[in-house]
């Protein structure tokens, strides 16, 4: 399914005035200056047009607001939402340290464990061990997900990481596609 | 069998079915798996080529901002803005 048409006019809406705001504050930037303007201008575009309903647009605001420049953009951009989506809790759900002290310790534990679960390995029938290597391939490769995907290592559950790297597909292809059809314009 | 596999894991109380489904969805979403139309693909193979179209696509949207960046530069600055209307237009 392609992307919207509404969401690429949406996109290239507040692409062209983060890029309007950028130009207008610095003129004569240098190519590399553009560059990040235009890149930063369209994820900001990108997650204002999902206005804080999915986690990975949360976290580019959020990631932007960090920076103080970057932030006056962020707040153009998002006009009267933006004091509601740059605050770090709304969306995103919090990772307390109690859960990352726990994951560590669980880590530590895990070496034991792994000795553990090779002995079964060598021992039990090939198709049990088919199904475990599977299941740690696929536990990898969701962790490699969860890095790609901003705001990835705030969602805690599978089927949410697989449901906002839907949306996130979908927006980056927008993004592409607009940009593609920009750049081959001019 | 299913349902032995969640009562296996046992923490994990996700119903298989909504991964299945939500799987399948992504797998549109590719460019290659939905070309080669086989229901064989595994959830490991379509979160692989999930990782690697999502590089693709920061690359890619990576690359176009470089190249805009120096067909706006060698625009005058203060036309730029006029520049992409005009090429919105078209």
């Amino acid at each position: 399914m392609p992307p919207p048409s509404s969401l690429k006019q949406e996109f290239l809406k507040k692409w062209m005035m983060g890029l309007h705001i950028c130009s207008s504050s610095k003129k004569n930037m240098s190519i590399l200056e553009r560059k990040k303007a235009i890149k930063l201008s369209a994820d900001i575009a990108l997650a204002s047009a999902r206005n804080g309903t999915t986690c990975w647009s949360q976290a580019i605001i959020v990631n932007a607001s960090q920076d103080d420049q970057d932030k006056i953009l962020v707040q153009h951009v998002l006009g009267r939402e933006s004091e509601r989506l740059m605050k770090k809790g709304s969306v995103l759900p919090l990772t307390s340290n109690k859960r990352i002290r726990s994951r560590k310790i669980l880590r530590r534990s895990c070496g034991s464990i792994r000795r553990r679960a090779r002995k079964t390995i060598a021992t039990s029938p090939p198709k049990v061990v088919a199904i475990s290597i599977a299941k740690k391939l696929i536990r990898k490769r969701t962790q490699l997900l969860k890095r790609l995907v901003p705001g990835g290592k705030f969602i805690m559950d599978e089927i949410s990481l697989i449901e906002e790297t839907l949306d996130y597909i979908i927006s980056l292809q927008a993004q592409v596609d607009v940009m593609r059809s920009l750049a081959n314009a001019s | 069998m299913s349902s032995r596999r969640s009562s296996q894991s046992g923490v994990s109380r996700i119903s298989d079915d909504q991964i299945i489904e939500l799987v399948s969805k992504l797998r549109q979403l590719l460019p290659e798996i939905r070309n080669r139309r086989s229901d064989k693909v595994s959830a490991s193979k379509v979160l692989q080529e999930t990782c690697n179209y999502i590089r693709n696509l920061h690359k890619e949207v990576d690359d176009l901002s470089e190249r805009l960046s120096q067909l706006l530069s060698t625009i005058d600055a203060d036309s730029a803005e006029a520049a992409i209307i005009r090429s919105l237009i078209m």
